[in-house]
């Protein structure tokens, strides 16, 4: 009997075997891409997301990369589903820019895509994501603001944006679950953007707001308002005098990244190409300015290390959405 | 800031350095075709020229992406008094009495009024920029949620009141445009509303999508039905010059209304739709002629125009003071200037003074040229008005379908165009105000999420009325703009009563 199954399961693996050889040869992966790419922004023209791709587009040609031309094509719509929808059905010749919105749709109930249907390329970059208090308010540190939260949950005005369930607002609920704080009794102020945030963080209407570094490190050095704590996990060069959560006694690190996320069933050699492509990009002066100019971080992590903190990252999602008292 | 008349001045020669003059040039002129073309604004086509801006020099691009929003403020208005078509949110106040001024066969004396009236608003604002940019950044941050809320009521009042002897109508009108804006996210609570589980929906229905079905789409169906009947006789497109008169009876209205755009203008987020608007209203209610309003009032359409060229320039003081974009367009060059390397805020004018002049004198030469380069058009658009109804009709059609795929890239907004073109039609049949719906469907949600966000700083309604000066004053505002109609057909009636008596 134990023969019969051997023999079965080895015939089975020799015919799968035989199944993928056949496949690859079909593709004839060596000279992978063998045709113009398709590189999806899934979002309107002029956001974050479609500046990202179209520079680095222009960095995977000027520094010839890629040899193959490489088209940026908009697919806006429902915080970035719409773009991976369209990505789910195409085959390797196409990517997306994503982020954790992939994760937390998902988990939000806005979306039956899940990062695992998809072959994560590449990981490249990180916002940290600050909280700063208005000038004059009681509040010196985070530690401060965190004592009054755990006293009276819904004593302070958070300001946000652009949604519940973003990386600002479960950032800002991270720190607090860790302090202790009753996160489902926040106030949260939720705005449409950034920019609105600051400008009622500005204007004295919020008491507090979450926003990238980026946004608000202009503000901080102007001094009008003070920036209390970075999700980072050291201090950064622009803002030496402001301590990340650890230093505030909060044990968390909080990235707000992007990346590059490819098809379902991407072979090993097309996955090997861009791993070689990205990490080459990664090095160059072009794509060191960009990061500098846009404030982000290089966050680069290559295939393997990407799909592996992808299943953090949604273990971590899972737990922080379950408590928060989000409605799905 | 200070005034350095020295910096102001280098400045000015950096502006005329040929290259810059050349952006200037380019930009005014693409400014203006897409700002005619429905559909097609100024934040698409800069968003489309992202990617040619990152060689550029900084201070270039800047330039160059704001003479496209400004030169698109001239655009709007030709299809407006043209077609009763307008390109864009703030061109919707010219179609009300630039429109019947071109059917009355005064189309050039229209356009040119309209040009005339951008530049003096654009230079107005360009010195206030000058003089008050520091103050009135400083200003705009005393609007939160609470001040938001009531100056979008009382921008839907003073529209709602414009349809004199039909506010029911408007009211109705109004509250299906409020019904409109509430599809999609709702931010406070992360709900999904009315979004038939399409994706597409769930950030609302684009009220550029409702502007362009219910004018463009609305306005082709509504000729489709007399297209057969014989075209009477030819229309004259009048003088392409205004007469003295004219210029007497829009001379103050384009001043004053100059300074009222560039102040709702550097509000975050109130922007060239609310600015004109509202100048349309106060000169109805201030002139000695409102009878003649909505039948082609040159002050009615030279109004709205200064304001909303007005309004533009003043959206680049919370944009480069402070680094908060006041529009959709200005959020789109922000975005593309921070790519470049620069970092608007309030640091940028003691860190980068030449960009700030540079800029600021870029935008006196770009209305100068905008004006020269509208009235040369005048004479080539005026031509739109001989072009046969069936050639016309069909390349209105396409321009509408393309201008709102480009807005999001999604065939579910065709649908949505189509369904808001019959509603224009039967509004027309019906004779509804359509303003009041479009006004309420682009500042809906604003104004309701800044409802919700009040309600959580103020206890109760009341709270929120009474919240700052400011509250008060446009509470006491709009209750004036809703009443004014009645008491003054009161007092006529009063008068009159009151004549007949002494008659008797």
């Amino acid at each position: 009997m134990k023969k019969i199954v051997g023999v079965a399961a080895l015939s089975f693996a020799l015919i799968l075997g035989a199944c993928s050889s056949d496949n690859a040869g079909e593709k004839d992966d060596s000279d992978f891409p063998k045709k113009n790419l398709e590189f999806i922004a899934p979002a309107t023209p002029g956001g974050g997301w479609d500046a990202t791709a179209r520079a680095i587009q222009k960095i995977l040609k000027e520094e010839d990369i890629v040899d193959q031309s490489m088209t940026v094509i908009n697919k806006p719509g429902g915080n970035g589903e719409v773009g991976w929808q369209y990505l789910s059905k195409k085959d390797a010749h196409t990517m997306a820019i994503d982020s954790s919105l992939l994760i937390t749709n998902n988990l939000l109930g806005q979306s039956d895509l899940t990062y695992e249907e998809f072959t994560p390329l590449a990981t490249l970059t990180t916002e940290w994501i600050s909280v700063a208090v208005k000038n004059g308010s009681p509040y010196e540190t985070a530690t401060d603001l965190m004592e009054q939260l755990k006293k009276d949950p819904a004593s302070i005005k958070i300001g946000i944006a652009p949604g519940l369930g973003n990386n600002d607002h479960l950032s800002f609920v991270k720190a607090a679950k860790t302090f202790g704080v009753d996160v489902t009794k926040l106030n949260f102020l939720v705005y449409e953007s950034g920019g609105d945030v600051m400008t009622s963080l500005l204007g004295g209407h919020v008491d507090v707001a979450t926003m990238a570094v980026s946004e608000s490190s202009e503000q901080h050095l102007a001094g009008k308002f003070k920036i209390v704590a970075i999700s980072a996990d050291e201090r950064l060069e622009e803002l030496p005098d402001v301590p990340t959560w650890k230093e505030e006694g909060v044990d968390m690190v909080f990235p707000h990244w992007r990346g590059i996320l490819g098809p379902p069933d991407m072979t090993e050699d097309e996955i090997a190409y861009w791993n070689e492509a990205f990490g080459e990009m990664v090095e160059t002066d072009s794509w060191k300015e960009l990061l500098e100019n846009n404030g982000w971080e290089d966050f680069y992590q290559d295939s393997t290390e990407t799909t592996e903190f992808l299943k953090e990252q949604k273990e971590m999602y899972t737990e922080l959405i379950d408590e928060s008292g989000l409605q799905k | 800031m200070g005034i350095d008349v020295q910096a102001i001045l280098d400045g000015f020669l950096t502006t005329i350095q040929p290259m810059n003059l050349f952006w200037i040039a380019l930009g005014g002129f693409l400014g203006t075709v897409v700002g005619m073309l429905p559909g097609l604004g100024p934040a698409t086509a800069i968003a489309l020229l992202i990617p040619i801006t990152f060689g550029m020099e900084p201070t270039s691009a800047l330039i160059l992406m704001a003479a496209i929003y400004y030169g698109a403020m001239y655009g709007g208005s030709r299809s407006s008094i043209l077609l009763n078509t307008p390109g864009d949110g703030s061109a919707i106040a010219a179609t009300f009495d630039g429109y019947p001024m071109a059917q009355k066969g005064q189309a050039g004396q229209a356009l040119a009024i309209s040009a005339i009236a951008s530049l003096i608003g654009g230079l107005i604002a360009v010195v206030g920029f000058i003089v008050l940019a520091k103050p009135l950044a400083s200003f705009a941050l005393r609007f939160g949620p609470a001040e938001y809320f009531l100056l979008m009521v009382f921008t839907l009042s003073a529209i709602v009141a414009l349809a004199k002897g039909q506010m029911v109508k408007g009211f109705i009108s109004m509250c299906i445009g409020l019904m409109i804006s509430t599809v999609g996210i709702d931010l406070q609570t992360g709900v999904y509303r009315f979004t038939m589980g399409n994706v597409h929906l769930s950030e609302g229905i684009d009220f550029l999508v409702v502007i362009i079905g219910i004018y463009a789409v609305g306005e082709v169906l509504y000729n489709f039905l007399s297209i057969n009947k014989p075209v009477g006789e030819k229309k004259s497109v009048g003088k392409i010059w205004i007469t003295k008169e004219q210029w007497k009876r829009s001379k103050w209205p384009i001043i004053r209304n100059g300074p009222i755009g560039f102040l709702i203008g550097v509000l975050p987020g109130a922007g060239g739709a609310i600015a004109s608007m509202l100048s349309y209203s106060l000169e109805k209610q201030v002139s000695k002629h409102p009878e003649e309003f909505g039948e082609g009032a040159i002050e009615g359409l030279a109004a709205p125009e200064s304001s909303n060229n007005a309004a533009a320039v003043g959206a680049f003081i919370p944009m480069l003071a402070m680094g908060i974009p006041g529009s959709g367009t200005t959020a789109v060059i922000l975005g593309a200037i921070v790519m470049l390397g620069l970092k608007p805020g309030p640091l940028l004018f003691e860190n980068n003074p030449d960009m700030v002049w540079t800029f600021i004198n870029s935008m006196f030469i770009g209305n100068l040229f905008l004006v020269i380069l509208n009235i040369a058009l005048v004479g080539i658009l005026v031509k739109i008005l001989d072009t046969p109804p069936r050639v016309l009709y069909p390349v209105i059609m396409m321009l509408a379908f393309i201008g709102t795929y480009t807005l999001g890239y999604s065939t579910v907004d065709f649908l949505i165009l189509i369904i808001f073109g019959f509603v224009g039609l039967f509004m027309k049949m019906l004779n509804f105000p359509v303003a009041p719906l479009i006004l309420a469907v682009i500042v809906g949600s604003d104004m309701e999420q800044n409802f919700r966000m009040s309600l959580i700083s103020y206890p109760n309604a009341i709270g929120i009325l009474t919240a700052s000066p400011i509250t008060i004053a446009l509470v006491i505002m709009t209750i004036v703009s809703l009443g004014l109609p009645f008491l003054s057909s009161w007092l006529k009636k009063r008068k009159a009563q009151k004549n007949n008596s002494e008659a008797m």
